[in-house]
């Protein structure tokens, strides 16, 4: 398994050169570029800008190990609007030609957004819809398109077996699971979900969960790699069950408040040990 | 550009599937604005219930789904329909359209069905999700974010959502004209079966 970070847990003060190296230092195989959450990597960003972008990974000694964005919290595939949906669309369509570009093979996407104002039917029959041509446009691309579990945000797909369900109803090979064992909190157990889709795991995202404090409280739910509930060798041991040998993406809500770049330092040597099964 | 589907006719055209149990010379049919349709899954909705319209129908029915812009060739076949005896279910998808496209929908309302309509309004946030209809049966049903109200309420109202008028019931020559402000078609296309249990009570009343 190789490890990666997002490059949205750059400190913005740094930029990205700085970040690179920090990643590059800190051990790290690859890095994740968010799509819309960081100034070098936008929407409005050109193809040559893409390209360049690569580069500098690569001349960091790095390689992008997915194409994640966060822009589907605000315009997400669920929307009523159909321009919004239009618009989700355009972003999971540039995530894949950007992946292209930066020559990875996969795309994160926070499928669909349940609240009080779209009910739960309404959001999974637009995601189906949503994803069946884009799961196509994924597959002659090369690239897999990972739905993130994000189970208590989302308010969608709760459970594993929902969860496959989807999947299953999309009926895309492109389209598949980005799986974040910290998301689960108390409505289940990582491992579960990880033995549960197998297959089609696109890439895990790694970070703690604190399952006492729930989602609704104003503190962070997430914390780093062992200080929380996750069990850590059922979650390792159920990635070697189901022979996951791809990406892991470090993923921390909670930044140190203090000497940022330890926790790069500190999360890469957390998951040496987990991948090493020394737990 | 428009398009009409024909569930059936027994004028001759097509052929009456046996199963479906509608009078003579009834006929069910689904208006697609196209272009000046705002909302594809309310069309979707609508087509995926209309073998059950067929069967629960008592006249003929023109269901015209998330209108925005209504031309004059589809504005004569609303009222054609009407003044020959046909439900017609008329539902604006103008909260989901330009402000220009509004302004012609509101317009075509008034001139050619005295329904006089008033802006969108944004129903989010709010505290209950649902739009209350009187009639053919009491029922929520779930809003769909944007309303066009009526200007005011009259005894004609069948549906309010937070104290505002939404839908109406009004005789229109020989036909019965229900025009929905709020759109009912994504609750169908969603799998909603009260949705789907009001829609069928309104073509058989």
């Amino acid at each position: 398994m190789k490890k990666a970070i997002g490059d949205n847990m750059i400190p913005r003060e740094w930029g990205l050169e700085r970040g690179l190296e920090l990643i590059k230092q800190a051990g790290y195989d690859g890095i994740e570029l968010w799509l819309g959450d960081v100034p070098w990597f936008q929407m409005a960003t050109s193809d040559s800008d893409v390209r360049a972008l690569r580069r500098n990974v690569e001349n960091a000694g790095l390689v992008v190990s997915n194409v994640s964005t966060g822009l589907h919290w605000a315009t997400p595939l669920s929307a009523r609007d159909p321009a919004a949906r239009a618009q989700a669309t355009r972003i999971v369509e540039r995530q894949i030609e950007t992946a292209v570009m930066l020559g990875t093979d996969a795309v994160l996407v926070v499928a669909g957004l349940v609240t009080e104002e779209v009910p739960y039917n309404e959001v999974y029959q637009r995601c189906l819809e949503a994803l069946q041509p884009l799961g196509d446009k994924a597959a002659r691309a090369g690239v897999k398109i990972g739905c993130e579990n994000c189970n208590s945000e989302q308010r969608f797909l709760i459970s594993p077996r929902e969860f496959s369900q989807f999947l299953t109803d999309v009926g895309r090979p492109a389209v598949g699971i980005h799986l974040d064992v910290g998301n689960i909190h108390d409505t289940g157990f990582a491992e579960q979900w990880i033995e549960l889709h197998g297959p089609r795991i696109t890439r895990i995202h790694l970070k703690d969960v604190l399952k006492h404090r729930g989602r609704c409280g104003d503190q962070s739910v997430y914390t780093n790699l062992f200080l929380g509930d996750n069990n850590w060798p059922a979650i390792r041991a159920a990635l070697t069950k189901v022979r996951y040998d791809g990406w892991l993406v470090a993923e921390m809500e909670a930044r140190y408040r203090y000497a940022p770049d330890q926790q790069f330092y500190d999360t890469a040597q957390a998951m040496d040990r987990f991948i090493a099964g020394r737990l | 550009m428009h398009r009409r589907t024909f569930l059936s006719y027994t004028a001759g055209v097509v052929t009456l599937p046996s199963w479906i149990d509608v009078p003579q010379r009834s006929r069910i049919e689904l208006l697609d604005l196209e272009d000046n349709c705002c909302l594809r899954e309310s069309v979707a909705g609508y087509s995926g219930v209309l073998a059950d319209v067929g069967r629960a129908a008592r006249r003929s029915v023109l269901i015209v789904p998330a209108a925005a812009r209504i031309p004059a060739p589809p504005m004569r076949t609303i009222v054609h329909s009407l003044q020959a005896g046909a439900v017609v279910i008329l539902e604006s998808g103008t909260g989901f359209a330009s402000e220009q496209d509004f302004r012609a929908h509101r317009d075509a309302l008034r001139d050619s069905l005295a329904v006089r309509v008033s802006a969108l309004v944004q129903l989010w946030p709010r505290r209950t999700p649902y739009v209350d209809y009187s009639w053919p049966h009491a029922a929520k049903l779930r809003d769909f974010s944007r309303v066009i109200p009526l200007d005011q309420p009259t005894g004609e109202t069948i549906g309010f959502a937070d104290g505002q008028p939404v839908a109406l019931r009004r005789q229109v020559g020989r036909g019965t004209l229900i025009f929905l402000g709020s759109p009912l078609g994504p609750a169908l296309w969603a799998g909603d079966a009260d949705a789907k249990r009001w829609l069928l009570d309104v073509v058989r009343s």
